[in-house]
């Protein structure tokens, strides 16, 4: 094995000190840092994959992702210097579980597997007025708003965040993502969302997807 | 008889006095951690060839990693950001009280509800539930169709989407009106079939401290020989609304349960976490909330699901555990894939029934569907655990027999979980205006029992 392939295991193990230890030696080395990172960006989709089939479980992923945003904050200033003009970041996203609503482990589960695709995430926490997920969304210059119900009573929220950015007139700032139990792709088409994300990796997937299509990254 | 409060104003006083931390490192730092090292130290290993776990010592080592769990780690109560800590002690003056029967309902509708044993021969408490939301213009009937039931015990009625045609919004105007209507609808079904008495879980449409609040009449809606359910915040955490909703039910009067679904595949990680974060629930129900008995739903995070293989191994674990080492009365909560007028929903609800009263649990059975789907839940998959219920106590069954025919069981449906059929409704399966089953359905209903005693699942008769 390599030491960029000892590198990948250490995330995908979740070893945070072997980890960095190594990002710290590979990112010395002559091999491109856009290589590295590459590399380690699908070895954290092969984590998101295994969670997805349940082989590991919550805990397991959250160590690898934090593992590898750990290595990316060193490969960070590497990969500005080899080609200024890349985007470091896949995009900016307010994360927010709706008003009244105060499940937040699918949100949870989102956001680290984002983090750890490179997002830029906000998260805003549970039972957030929609008003305030706007203001962020704006304040923080996000391209994508995620929005987690759990509850037939609370999903209503996920609406409303739609109505107000139409009533605002700015709806077409932002690309809006929703989840969570209750949701389906049939409620997000009716709200006016721009997609719906079954579970965590469908939801990076999507957000790729909208926040290119948005022509950002 | 009902169990004092436990000290609970210096309880909550916890609230303000506990030490301060962020939640993330409650979770990362302290429940992920404790539990890791639990599970570890008492060498918990989940076994897929005992969906029904018949090994004593098991049981044992998953209570004992819970208590120290417990004490290591407190409880988080996210309105302050503080940690709500306990010692051994309270633990064991706060168990000590538990009287471990009560009396549910009134009148001659009342039933006790006891602490059972592992292998009781006394049948279980049946408290019938779909979980799930129906048309507000059916919703009466439902509950009167549930109510027919002649083996319920209790029950947690259907809830409510819609209030006078506007959808149902959380803490809203809409909120109060519709768990109202859903506590009238309730106690006027429980009347006209002639159980006026009959002990009430209510209402769900309720989420907020104020519509729950909104709803407690000894007049017009629930009352105090009734019981009502405080959650958790996923995982273990509390906040002031939850707090409130438990002060409020122990100074209205009415019993209290604790409502907790430990997520398989989330923060305890695997079965064997899940299984000892699931007996954790019952101390913080009994310490924090003063809850007279724990409502278990562990789910699956993907499918929300607690049916599968793994999932009844937890279920049967932590309620051995908690039957073996406490008098608190439990019930289980089956969450099942499949949907109304399907075998495999009937499959699912025996091996749940099973596993669980085996076990030393009560039955709360059944939400369909993951309790997903808008109407999609009916009286006979209740009423399919209750049977099965019955015929595991009255016969004897052992853990060791239940563990048979639960692996049957299980080959004829755990593949199909994934995508698993969604059924039909309570519509198209019960003659709305009668209550009753329509003649398919209630056939259908006959050829699944004979199936299933073929199978050697137990039957009263």
């Amino acid at each position: 094995m390599s030491e960029k392939e000892l590198l990948v295991q250490a995330m995908k193990d979740g070893d945070l000190d072997t980890s960095l230890r190594l990002a710290h030696r590979v990112v010395g080395e002559k091999t491109p840092a856009l290589e590295v990172v590459g590399a380690l960006i699908q070895g954290i989709r092969e984590i998101g994959e295994a969670f997805e089939r349940f082989d590991i479980f919550l805990p397991e992923m959250m160590l690898a992702s934090n593992a590898m945003i750990e290595i990316l904050k060193v490969f960070e200033p590497k990969l500005k210097a080899e080609s200024p003009e890349a985007q470091t970041i896949s995009g900016k996203i307010i994360m927010a579980t709706v008003k009244g609503d105060m499940h937040e482990i699918g949100k949870n589960i989102v956001i680290t597997l984002l983090k750890a695709n490179r997002f830029d995430v906000v998260d805003l926490g549970a039972d957030v007025d929609s008003l305030e997920v706007i203001k962020a969304a704006e304040r923080e210059q996000a391209q994508l708003i995620g929005l987690s119900a759990l509850m037939t009573t609370t999903m209503l929220g996920q609406k409303e965040v739609v109505d107000i950015l139409n009533d605002m007139k700015i709806r077409e700032k932002y690309k809006i993502i929703v989840g969570g139990a209750p949701t389906t792709q049939e409620w997000a088409a009716r709200i006016g969302a721009d997609g719906w994300a079954k579970d965590a990796s469908s939801a990076v997937a999507l957000a790729e997807e909208l926040i290119q299509r948005k022509g950002v990254a | 008889m009902g169990t004092p409060p436990y000290r609970i104003w210096e309880v909550i006083e916890r609230s303000e006095t506990g030490e301060f931390m962020e939640e993330k490192d409650f979770i990362h730092k302290r429940l992920l951690v404790e539990i890791r090292r639990a599970v570890q130290k008492y060498k918990i290993k989940y076994d897929p060839q005992s969906p029904v776990n018949a090994d004593d010592g098991l049981a044992d080592a998953v209570w004992n990693a819970a208590v120290e769990t417990f004490l290591a780690i407190g409880i988080y109560n996210k309105s302050t950001h503080r940690v709500m800590a306990f010692t051994r002690d309270e633990v064991n003056e706060a168990l000590l009280g538990l009287p471990g029967s009560y009396l549910f309902g009134a009148g001659k509708d009342a039933r006790p509800f006891t602490a059972r044993k592992v292998e009781d021969k006394n049948p279980p408490f049946m408290l019938y539930s779909p979980d799930i939301t129906y048309d507000e213009r059916d919703h009466f009937k439902a509950c009167v169709a549930f109510l027919k039931e002649p083996l319920l015990d209790g029950i947690c009625a259907p809830i409510l989407e819609n209030f006078f045609g506007h959808k149902i919004s959380s803490h809203s105007p809409t909120e109060l009106g519709g768990s109202l209507m859903h506590a009238m609808n309730l106690k006027e079904a429980a009347r006209l079939v002639g159980r006026p008495g009959i002990h009430c879980v209510a209402v769900g449409t309720a989420e907020a401290d104020s519509s729950q609040i909104h709803v407690s009449s000894q007049d017009y809606g629930i009352r105090t020989t009734d019981s009502r359910l405080v959650a958790s915040i996923t995982e273990f955490m509390t906040d002031r609304e939850m707090l409130n909703k438990a002060v409020h039910y122990q100074q209205f009067g009415c019993y209290s349960g604790n409502l907790a679904g430990a997520i398989y595949g989330g923060y305890a990680g695997g079965a064997e976490g899940t299984a000892v974060l699931q007996t954790m629930y019952h101390l913080m129900g009994t310490l924090l909330y003063s809850s007279h008995y724990e409502q278990n739903f562990p789910f699956h995070l993907k499918y929300g699901s607690n049916t599968g293989r793994e999932m009844l191994w937890i279920v049967s674990v932590y309620s051995q555990a908690i039957a073996r080492n406490t008098k608190m009365p439990q019930t289980s909560n089956g969450f099942a894939n499949a949907g109304p007028g399907t075998m495999m929903l009937y499959y699912e609800t025996a091996a749940h029934a099973l596993a669980s009263t085996v076990s030393g649990a009560n039955l709360w059975e059944m939400a369909p569907t993951r309790n997903k789907y808008h109407n999609r839940g009916t009286p006979l998959e209740a009423r399919l655990a209750a049977e099965v219920g019955y015929g595991a106590s009255l016969s004897g069954m052992t853990r060791i027999e239940a563990n048979k025919i639960v692996k049957t069981l299980l080959e004829k449906y755990e593949r199909d979980i994934p995508e698993a059929p969604i059924g039909k409704t309570f519509q198209e399966m019960y003659d709305v205006d009668k209550a009753v089953p329509r003649p398919e359905a209630a056939e259908q209903y006959r050829e699944a029992v004979k199936e299933l005693k073929k199978m050697g699942v137990p039957f009263p008769y």
